[in-house]
């Protein structure tokens, strides 16, 4: 499973290193946190990198954004009336602007624009149909991404989630890129529900031979692997780690206003403040929150010196860089040669990080929000579902997920 | 003269309709029709189905057009059909192929198939599935009653009396709630007769069904069950035990894709059923 960079605010270096230091990559562009001069010189600069590779997310999800920057792109619809646009000449044009500046950036595929479902009816249906069946007569060659955004209800929602499914495997779409809501706004997700209900829906999809990019992500969602999903998406901050609808809205309150820089255990699979970091030094287990050497991007080595970990001020540019690095790493470990072993894999991943985080725990190294200890049977839960209801088909098909 | 009642027909006033057929004798009676088997001047050993007067004429042309629509192997041939004008009302009839052999239902009474056997029934009835799937026509009541073993080993799927053509309109009643098909082997959509989910998965569902009773003369949703309801409820949202060894794990696999309770969680289509049985027959050497 690949990571990709989901670009947000201030990522701009972040990409340009990152994938210079990977030797390639893929950026999900964001409209968003770029204005149309900054997408087209990022999108440039990541084709000069050898095997770097862009997306562009359109962020239509809420058409009634008013995120200026967001706003100021020329393909965002300059009146968006809800009950006609879809059907007439607007969404025509939004489709053709989009396609053209995926043209002009020279994306890898074209994401086409949709809108947050809350709920799957079918009249939202049929509007991403519409804008499916438009982009296909304007993108020959082009492979092309519906996007499915979901609401955290939508999600929860197993018959919502049987009318996607009944839908979307019988379009024409070379691949899906799901956006889904926290429930609760929780970074870390506490619904297993909410969860096998994606893995559910990427498996679905994978099963119906399309590719499927989870957007959004923070790294709860390896698990997402098991179910054959071809990449996860993640960036440096929460609200590109999660998707939360609201941030398309001016008067967003940006969590980075409120920094914090955190280090991230990923045989943890929790993240600290380096406060905890300084508790763990001190009872003399900072060692084993070290990252293992396939997971180290040389970005952290100060912290585990032997000096206490506030001393050494781990800057927040290399928190970013050593989370991300971190996750590239785990994603693309998960390359399993089967069902049974990806399954396997993520349930060993699990029991160790349940096993270090009890240690952590009993010498007072805690994670907070961060911690991953209330996820865990989370994931195995939804572990569960997806190989109860899923399991044969995807050991008999696995091997045709390429 | 065809004398009243249902099922009550004389067999002297049958055979004086039908003088080419010969040795007529009642062997079943269903909720709709009449069945007799008979030997045929030309065709030898022949099934003779007298739809039940009043019975919707509509619904009876539409087994007719399924039984000569879907092209497989293993269903019986339809030789003829016609009206006989009776004083209760029109008889809708037709003559169709005898498959020799027992219900796979009276089989199973007898003990559990083996695994060839088992592999060969899903095979064969997989086989009628896709080509039914491949003229949009949903079977709609598989199970063991319907389906016959020859005395070669064959198994027939028989009765497309309820089947549904997708691509026209249902004969069924939407408030019709049950739908048509036989609980227990029938999935949650048709159950419920949710028309727009009914398709070759609920045919899946019910070969699934019929393949779990098969290798263990046992049918879990029924088995105990206070009532119908209870019946549906099982089958829409309980899983059917795995199958233990000795049968292979391949094969409990592929009972448990095939009687999901949610028809997204199924084998997708039939000829995807279908493959993976004949990769399971390939690897065990059965025909």
């Amino acid at each position: 499973m690949e990571l990709y960079l989901q670009f947000g605010f201030g990522m701009m270096e972040h990409c340009r290193h990152l994938l210079s230091e990977w030797g390639g990559g893929t950026v999900v562009l964001s409209p968003r946190d770029l204005n149309d001069k900054q997408l087209r010189s990022l999108a440039a600069d990541v084709a000069g990198i050898q095997g770097g590779k862009t997306l562009l997310d359109p962020q239509f999800y809420v058409p009634h954004a008013d995120h200026d920057r967001l706003c100021a792109h020329s393909f965002w619809p300059a009146d968006f009336g809800s009950g006609s646009f879809f059907d007439g000449p607007e969404m025509e044009a939004l489709v053709r602007q989009v396609v053209e500046l995926n043209e002009d950036l020279g994306t890898e595929a074209i994401i086409l624009p949709g809108t947050i479902a809350n709920p799957v009816d079918d009249l939202w249906i049929a509007h991403h149909q519409s804008i499916l069946t438009r982009a296909r007569d304007l993108t020959g060659d082009s492979k092309v991404y519906v996007t499915l955004a979901l609401g955290a209800d939508t999600v929860r929602d197993r018959a919502q989630v049987n009318i996607l499914l009944e839908a979307a495997t019988s379009w024409n779409a070379d691949g899906y890129y799901i956006v889904c809501e926290h429930p609760n706004g929780d970074y870390l997700v506490r619904d297993a529900i909410w969860l096998a209900h994606v893995l559910d829906l990427t498996a679905g999809l994978r099963l119906a031979r399309a590719r499927v990019i989870l957007g959004y992500c923070n790294h709860q969602m390896l698990v997402a692997r098991v179910a054959g999903a071809n990449a996860i998406c993640s960036g440096t901050w929460m609200n590109v780690r999660s998707f939360p609808p609201e941030k398309f809205h001016k008067d967003y309150d940006d969590e980075i206003r409120r920094r914090a820089t955190w280090y991230y255990c990923p045989q943890a699979l929790s993240e600290f403040k380096i406060p905890f970091l300084d508790v763990a030094h001190e009872q003399g287990v900072l060692e084993l929150m070290k990252p293992p050497s396939e997971l180290d991007g040389g970005y952290v080595p100060q912290l585990f010196s032997g000096v206490q970990p506030s001393s050494v001020r781990l800057s927040e540019q290399a928190a970013f860089r050593h989370y991300l690095h971190a996750l590239r790493g785990q994603a693309q470990a998960l390359e399993a040669e089967g069902y049974d072993e990806a399954r396997h894999q993520h349930g060993e991943t699990l029991d160790d990080a349940e096993r270090l985080l009890s240690t952590l725990r009993s010498n007072g190294v805690l994670g907070a929000n961060r911690d991953f200890t209330d996820s865990l049977d989370v994931n195995r839960a939804a572990l569960a579902l997806l190989d109860r209801q899923r399991g044969p088909i995807l050991r008999r098909r696995w091997a045709s997920f390429g | 003269m065809i004398h009243l009642g249902r099922s009550q027909v004389d067999l002297t006033w049958l055979a004086h309709e039908f003088p080419d057929l010969t040795d007529l004798k009642a062997i079943a009676t269903g909720g709709q029709k009449q069945v007799f088997a008979a030997c045929h001047a030309t065709e030898g050993e022949v099934v003779v189905k007298l739809m039940h007067p009043g019975t919707d004429p509509a619904r009876t042309e539409r087994e007719l057009a399924a039984a000569s629509r879907v092209q497989a192997p293993r269903m019986p041939r339809i030789f003829e059909h016609g009206r006989l004008t009776t004083n209760t009302g029109t008889i809708i009839w037709f003559r169709e192929q005898r498959i020799p052999g027992q219900a796979l239902s009276d089989r199973i009474q007898v003990g559990p198939l083996s695994f060839h056997e088992l592999l060969r029934l899903a095979l064969h009835v997989s086989e009628t599935l896709v080509a039914a799937e491949a003229v949009s026509i949903v079977h709609r009541d598989v199970k063991p009653a319907n389906i016959i073993v020859d005395p070669q080993g064959e198994f027939w799927l028989i009765d497309f009396g309820v089947a549904r053509h997708l691509d026209l309109e249902s004969l069924t009643a939407t408030a019709a709630m049950g739908g048509c098909g036989t609980v227990g082997y029938a999935p949650a959509e048709q159950c419920r007769n949710l028309k727009p989910d009914i398709d070759a998965r609920a045919d899946l569902f019910a070969l699934g069904v019929t393949l779990y009773e098969a290798a263990t003369c046992c049918n879990p949703h029924i088995e105990g069950a206070r009532d119908q309801m209870e019946v549906i409820r099982r089958a829409s949202t309980q899983q059917l035990p795995r199958l233990a060894p000795p049968l292979s794990e391949d094969f409990a696999d592929l009972v448990v894709t095939l009687t999901q309770p949610n028809l997204v969680h199924r084998c997708q289509t039939a000829l995807e059923a279908y493959e993976w049985i004949r990769e399971l027959c390939e690897r065990e050497g059965v025909q």
